[in-house]
């Protein structure tokens, strides 16, 4: 098992009046190469669920093995290091940072891995590529389309080869036409042996993945396999 | 991450913000700048107050003391210095005052000693003995000194300062020419060596050196209360000062109301003078860097604020940085290079202004002096404002290294 999580819960102002569940008492087991889809509406935690899956952020209590290893008791540097070589990110706002253009931004995570001067800019070209902006390299954030952005976020989420893709609501500033571009880059994620995780509110991207995990008030409510495709 | 890369995106983050870096980086500029002006300055009042000493003669003990039951004091003093060790003393020379003008004539050319006009043209007259070039550090450079016989016969003679001799007498030798003084007659034996120190105003190479015992006829007979004798060591200066202090006390008793009743003396040595100036100079160091170094210290806050500020206005590129791998020491690094970089650039830019207020100061404090500052100030300088930076930049690097991620991710 890739990811197995066991009675997760994440609660702000324990004990308090205005003590919320975020999460309230969740277990889940992902596979390698699974495509799931977390969906909810918001308030339901599944950013919350993403924010743990991704190490971004510790559960209140519960046990979250990735990959056979403990995350709760691993030190901030290790925690780095896993956001850094095992999980590629991809968040609504792309998150790029701005004063850099498209080429820096996917080299970045390489320089946090430590890899050479030489071999990072080949290797940020090459996810470059693979997502179609290899012509935009040097262009800033700002000086392309969402969708662009969005795929550039992609090619720095996938820059250090990590085993799992974490998209929280990739296609939720795009156009229906870019957002299934993206989705189609995901998919091919996927195929490749990539694990992809996707938090989404929508039904019909939902319905994209081969896994659904719903989730209402931080519990999962069902939990469904199959690919649904037809019903888009 | 390496260093490389963490000075690359410190400059970048730098020339992103040009305008604000600058401002974060006046408060340095300013203060480095004032350290190295200040320092810069006081060093060459210092420089120049010691070329002065030197100038004037160092070992010196001055006399000064009057008789009033009329003993010739300059016969007990000579007698004295002549009885001492000749281990302490190398001579001694009366100092004497003129209180009339005096104007000297040869080939055409006339100078006064009461020019006020123009300094440079001044000249001097005094009046000494054998031992006067030596007490006051002239060198002769052709000629011969006053003798013993010239001061027993006061014969007509006269040593030249070698400013004095350039304007009489050009590059010509004026050794056995005769100028006249007040219209009388008097031969020139040597002259000396010119000191070239900047700023002559008490006209140092503009002496005319005469026999002492002239006085009687050229000064209308003052009588001598001042002396110079040149010693051959610090320590035996501070012997021959204590030495002649306590003679000239035992000469002249104090009665029962605390009164010299027969006369007065001092003994005062410049070696004193010397160190105690080498310590004020030290003091006002100190003081002066102090004030600057606090005007750093307020750039330095500054620093802190900004980097405070650009922590709170950067948290969602922190909490980027940590979601796709920073580990906590890559973001202190950052935020740390950066205020680093900012204080070194400020360091540089004020040492360049440093340097160029130096050199104003020094022409226009110092009077044309080519003041450069030191170079272990310069690089003090420099490696204050760089650790200034570290310091400063610590506080915010950790505040925002220590941001959980998906906090920082929230951050607008």
């Amino acid at each position: 098992m890739l990811i197995e999580i066991q009675d997760i819960f994440k609660i702000y102002n324990e004990g308090k009046e205005s003590e919320v569940r975020a999460l309230d008492g969740v277990s889940l087991q992902i596979d390698r190469g699974e495509f799931v889809a977390i969906v909810g509406q918001s308030g339901s935690g599944k950013s919350t669920m993403m924010n743990v899956l991704g190490c971004l952020d510790i559960p209140t209590y519960g046990t979250y093995l990735l990959d056979g290893t403990e995350v709760t008791d691993l030190t901030d540097r290790q925690l780095a290091r896993i956001r850094n070589r095992e999980i590629g990110f991809i968040f609504q706002g792309y998150n790029l940072i701005q004063e850099l253009d498209a080429l820096e931004n996917v080299t970045l995570p390489l320089i946090y891995q430590g890899v050479s001067v030489f071999e990072r800019e080949d290797r940020a070209m090459e996810a470059l590529e693979r997502v179609g902006m290899a012509d935009r390299a040097h262009h800033r954030p700002s000086e392309m389309s969402g969708g662009q952005q969005q795929r550039v976020a992609i090619a720095r989420a996938i820059a250090t080869h990590p085993p799992i893709i974490m998209a929280d609501e990739p296609t939720g500033a795009l156009d229906s036409k870019t957002g299934r571009h993206v989705l189609e880059i995901l998919r091919e994620l996927n195929a490749d042996g990539s694990t992809i995780i996707l938090i989404t509110h929508d039904e019909g991207i939902a319905a994209q993945a081969h896994r659904r995990v719903r989730l209402t008030d931080g519990r999962i409510v069902s939990d469904e396999r199959g690919k649904e495709a037809a019903a888009v | 991450m390496n260093l490389v890369q963490a000075f690359k995106m410190a400059f970048k983050s730098i020339a992103m913000k040009k305008t604000r870096s600058f401002l974060t980086m006046l408060g340095i500029i300013i203060g480095v700048a004032s350290v190295v002006v200040m320092v810069s300055v006081v060093a060459g009042q210092n420089k120049k107050n010691m070329e002065w000493m030197e100038a004037m003669g160092n070992n010196i003990v001055e006399v000064s003391a009057y008789s009033y039951t009329g003993q010739d004091m300059d016969a007990v003093l000579n007698e004295y210095v002549a009885a001492l060790d000749k281990k302490l003393v190398v001579g001694i020379t009366p100092v004497v005052n003129l209180w009339s003008e005096m104007i000297v004539r040869y080939g055409g050319k006339t100078y006064s000693t009461e020019n006020y006009d123009d300094w440079r043209d001044r000249i001097q007259v005094v009046l000494g003995n054998e031992s006067y070039g030596v007490c006051n550090n002239y060198e002769l450079a052709a000629g011969r000194e006053l003798s013993f016989l010239d001061i027993e016969k006061e014969n007509s003679v006269c040593v030249l300062g070698g400013g004095l001799k350039e304007k009489l007498f050009n590059y010509t030798d004026p050794v056995g020419e005769t100028i006249t003084i007040n219209g009388l007659p008097f031969l020139v034996i040597g002259w000396y060596q010119a000191k070239n120190i900047e700023d002559d105003y008490s006209g140092m190479d503009n002496v005319l050196l005469l026999p002492y015992t002239i006085n009687r006829t050229l000064n209308k007979n003052q009588t001598i209360s001042q002396w110079k004798i040149k010693c051959t060591s610090s320590s035996a200066t501070g012997e021959v000062t204590s030495r002649v202090q306590s003679f000239l006390n035992g000469m002249f008793p104090v009665d029962e109301n605390g009164n010299q009743m027969s006369g007065w003396g001092n003994a005062y040595s410049n070696e004193e003078y010397r160190e105690a100036s080498q310590e004020q100079a030290k003091m006002r160091t100190m003081v002066m860097g102090g004030i600057a170094a606090i005007s750093l210290l307020v750039g330095g806050i500054g620093i802190m604020n900004i980097m405070l500020v650009t922590v709170t206005e950067r948290t969602r590129e922190i909490g980027i940085r940590k979601a796709i791998g920073a580990e906590r020491r890559s973001i202190i690094a950052q935020f740390l290079i950066e205020a680093a970089v900012i204080c070194g650039i400020g360091g540089i830019l004020g040492i360049i202004f440093g340097c160029m207020g130096s050199l104003i100061a020094g022409k226009f404090l110092l009077n044309g002096m080519i003041l450069w500052p030191d170079q272990g100030i310069v690089m003090g300088a420099f490696l204050f404002s760089v650790v200034l930076g570290i310091i400063f930049g610590m506080y915010p690097a950790v505040k925002a290294s220590g941001l959980q991620p998906v906090v920082a991710l929230r951050a607008e």
